[in-house]
């Protein structure tokens, strides 16, 4: 019994399972490119479904209401940022076919629209993004016209207090008071919002969580809960939910593991492959190899060794949480090619004093060159090789965490990915 | 009462033991993404982040004694789901060998000690001769009874058949008739198969017990059985731990196998392909709706998607596409339904029923009237769980459906079937 290799060929393989990963493979799907992504499980599960474009630009200036100018301002000061290196309608393009096709799929979005959305956290604070899921579009709105609301949380959920929200609100929005309830048929322990999405996918749930949050509500109109409200059909059970108790209800993030971030896992998982997308999830490439043919990628699954044959390849790995940097007592180093990182030049230079400095640390600017195509350099800066692109937060010159620009990050440099990468394997053929 | 003491393992040094070259335990990021996504979650006060948690902690001697590792089963949907990839159910198996055998759930022991009794293999401790009268006998009755099949064939012992069969024990033992779907549809394709009268059972409860001689013995008479009858396939049926065992066993146990270890799911699909199957879902003139069952034995923990993608076809061409709803989530991120590893068999009902009730909830969330699975742990599961929490569906196997679909369901090969279905074949 030997385990045989099982052999792929495609045109472009994306590596990387997160939100770079997934954008290049809608955008390479919807330009009919064949197309096989591979990548570990990643960290789209702990998103909170909000896409961030650009929410801060440094630590001197004020949250950005305006991103599409506040990028304009980005290319001047940062011009080496991923953002300032995509032109401003591709971002917006990205944003817009990437949103549509979440809601073909089944989790509608908002538009990306001229102005950043003031939305919840899962504390009670405030923050900028530029789209948010229909289910938890309704919380801004209220917040901003101050309406009368109640945060319901539950017992047994650990991750997000209603208590808690309305302390972090209650001088900008006094109206809001919180309640505490029971899920339905969940009396024992502690309970997870994934498991609580997925009971409310069965109508006699719905049912009971509808009678007991009737009562909660008082005399508000709107009900604010933690994302709990369905796993692969949201909107349906937000609907079901509001026509059951006829209140207007919304949803705020919770922490991790939150379940707009399982979401569009699951999503994604199930729409690619039927969209004909080769997908090999949960798996890292360990290598990856080019010669005149192309790529070569292997790695192994469960079953047994798989390789993957590719005239381009879209290197979207992320960086230390999946897998893509690896920190080292030397320094950072890219762990797929052994790609040349900028990085500071000392270990002693990677942090500051204090983790919460607003101006952030110098490691997470740190990362892997691309040049004008999105071609990652080699050390001579030579594009390592031509059918080889980069995507997402791998990139240096940037901070998406003190940005709010995770999502933007990899919206945009995947369009652009994809696009350079098309232009390459037309030009091959 | 037992009164064997249970050892204290030490979990963190075998973990660095177990784990391949950098892998760790230590990398744990206590998002809880395992838990969230664990029906054995809160079972015995214990989850597998805690589990971890409890590990790093150095609190062997409560991990040592959980009777939460007989409640998790070792699905490896944590693994699944961890963006670090840490394999928990690997620790899972240890504590379990650890356990000394008169401390272990009973129900479990007792399978493997059945399955050791016989050279049959099997957990109900049917001897090959009861095996080979058994066959031979429903042979027999269907031969006479239904005209357009005088001539099935339930080869035995067959010397060079292209496919060795596998079958679970519950059938020869408990509902013969329920081997003759299978016959039939190995008999239209044309298929060079054959029992063997040792190591022909499916079942495998020896690995679940924690007992790596027992899994040896077993699967050591499976492959010899195949070998010695010079097949080049194994088949394994409609039975899903059966072939992570054999597969994981050959593996694990450097055992020479001189054949393939295929799926007959893979095959259903395959003979639907070439039109050796002609089924098709005209049948269905009432829009019953349908949903699937992943096995985790064989779509996580060893085929992956291809298979999955394999029983959705399967499913679709039998039912109608319209008349398919996916379980969700589903294909490897499925949940288990709380019948594998053991559970089954523990005596654990109330955990198990409490580790049931998501897929419960899957399966009631679809609003589907079957659930169709190849795996008997599934169904006799999924079954239950349905009774205990008010389901209203019915649990079929892949070989029923396709009989019924190609008209040859014989009466007494209806057993699964709801009034629904029986009013479309009267």
């Amino acid at each position: 019994m030997k385990d045989e290799p099982r052999n792929f060929t495609t045109k472009l393989a994306i590596i990387g399972s997160g939100i770079a990963g997934f954008a290049a493979s809608i955008f390479a799907v919807n330009r009919h490119i064949a197309t096989a992504q591979i990548g570990n499980t990643g960290a789209v599960a702990y998103t909170t479904g909000y896409l961030d474009l650009l929410g801060k630009m440094d630590a001197a200036t004020d949250a950005v209401t305006d991103p599409w100018q506040a990028l304009e301002e980005l290319r001047k000061k940062q011009p080496n940022h991923p953002l300032s290196r995509v032109p401003v309608a591709d971002i917006h393009r990205g944003f817009a076919e990437f949103t549509a096709f979440l809601g073909e799929c089944g989790i509608a979005y908002s538009d990306p629209g001229d102005h950043n959305i003031t939305a919840l956290t899962p504390v009670g604070t405030l923050k900028k993004t530029l789209c948010v899921p229909a289910t938890m579009a309704v919380g801004p709105r209220a917040f901003a016209a101050r309406m009368v609301c109640v945060i319901v949380d539950f017992i047994g959920l650990k991750g997000f207090s209603g208590r808690e929200v309305v302390a972090n609100l209650r001088d900008r929005w006094p109206e809001l008071s919180s309640q505490r309830i029971a899920f339905p048929d969940m009396p024992h322990g502690e309970l997870y919002p994934e498991v609580m999405a997925r009971a409310l996918e069965v109508p006699a749930t719905r049912e009971k969580l509808a009678e007991a949050l009737k009562g909660a509500a008082g005399p508000a109109k709107i009900i604010g809960l933690p994302a709990i409200l369905g796993m692969h059909c949201p909107d349906h059970v937000r609907a079901e939910m509001e026509r059951l108790t006829g209140l207007e209800i919304f949803e705020i993030p919770t922490m991790p593991p939150s379940v707009p971030g399982i979401r569009l896992r699951e999503l994604f998982e199930q729409v690619l492959p039927k969209r004909g997308v080769t997908l090999i999830p949960q798996q890292k490439v360990t290598a990856l190899t080019f010669d005149d043919n192309g790529a070569t990628l292997c790695l192994s699954d469960s079953y047994g060794p798989i390789r993957v044959q590719a005239q381009a390849v879209i290197l979207a790995t992320g960086r230390f949480l999946s897998g893509g940097l690896e920190a080292h007592p030397q320094g950072i180093r890219e762990h797929l090619l052994d790609l040349p990182v900028t990085q500071p030049a000392d270990r002693d230079l990677w942090y500051r004093e204090r983790y919460t400095d607003p101006r952030g640390h110098a490691i997470h600017r740190a990362g892997i060159e691309v040049d004008g195509a999105f071609r990652p350099l080699r050390r001579d800066g030579q594009p390592y090789n031509a059918g080889l692109f980069a995507a997402g937060i791998i990139l240096a010159h940037q901070d998406w965490i003190r940005g709010r620009s995770g999502a933007g990050i990899a919206i945009a440099t995947a369009f652009r990915a994809v696009a350079e990468a098309e232009r390459f394997i037309i030009a091959r053929a | 009462m037992a009164d064997t003491p249970i050892a204290t393992i030490n979990f963190k040094e075998e973990a660095h033991r177990l784990l391949p070259e950098g892998a760790s335990f230590e990398a744990c990021l206590t998002c809880g993404l395992c838990s969230s996504g664990c029906p054995a979650s809160g079972i015995e006060n214990m989850d597998p982040r805690k589990f971890i948690r409890m590990a790093e902690l150095g609190m062997d001697a409560e991990l040592s004694t959980t009777p939460w590792v007989w409640c998790c089963t070792q699905c490896k949907r944590c693994h699944h789901v961890c963006p670090m990839n840490i394999d928990i159910s690997q620790l899972v198996f240890l504590a379990r060998s650890n356990w000394p055998e008169d401390k272990k759930p009973q129900g479990i022991v007792r399978s493997c000690q059945m399955i050791l009794a016989t050279d049959s293999t099997s957990a109900m401790g049917l001897p090959p001769a009861d095996f080979v009268f058994v066959v031979e006998d429903v042979l027999q009755e269907v031969r006479a009874t239904q005209p357009a099949f005088k001539d099935l064939q339930a080869p035995m012992d067959q010397q060079g058949a292209h496919f060795f069969v596998n079958q679970n024990s519950r059938e020869p033992m408990s509902e013969p008739d329920e081997m003759v779907p299978l016959w039939k549809i190995l008999h239209l394709v044309g298929a060079d198969w054959t029992y063997s009268s040792t190591g022909w059972a499916a079942e495998n409860f020896c690995m679940f017990s924690g007992n790596e001689e027992a899994w040896y013995e077993v699967i050591k008479k499976r492959v010899d059985a195949v070998n010695g009858l010079g097949c080049q396939v194994w088949l394994n049926t409609e039975c899903g731990h059966s072939y992570y065992t054999m597969w994981q066993g050959i593996k694990h146990f450097g055992l020479t196998a001189d054949f393939r270890l295929e799926s007959l799911i893979t095959y259903y699909a395959r003979w639907i392909r070439e039109g050796k199957l002609p089924v098709n879902c005209r049948w269905n003139t009432k829009g019953i709706k349908f949903t699937v069952q992943d096995p985790c034995m064989i779509v996580r923990k060893a085929f992956g998607e291809s298979i999955a993608e394999d029983m959705r076809f399967v499913v679709r061409t039998l039912v109608g596409e319209e008349n398919f709803i996916d379980m969700q989530p589903n294909r490897s991120a499925n949940y288990c339904c709380g019948g594998g590893g053991g559970f089954l068999q523990a005596g654990m009902t109330e955990h198990r029923r409490t580790y049931g009730k998501r897929k419960f909830d899957q399966i009631a969330a679809t609003g589907a009237a079957y659930v169709l699975t190849p795996c008997h742990n599934c169904h006799s599961q999924m079954e239950d769980i349905g009774h205990f929490y008010g389901g209203n569906y019915g649990v079929v196997h892949f070989w029923t459906l396709i009989c019924l679909s190609l008209g040859i369901l014989g009466e007494n090969e209806r057993t699964y079937l709801g009034p629904d279905l029986l009013a479309l074949i009267d």
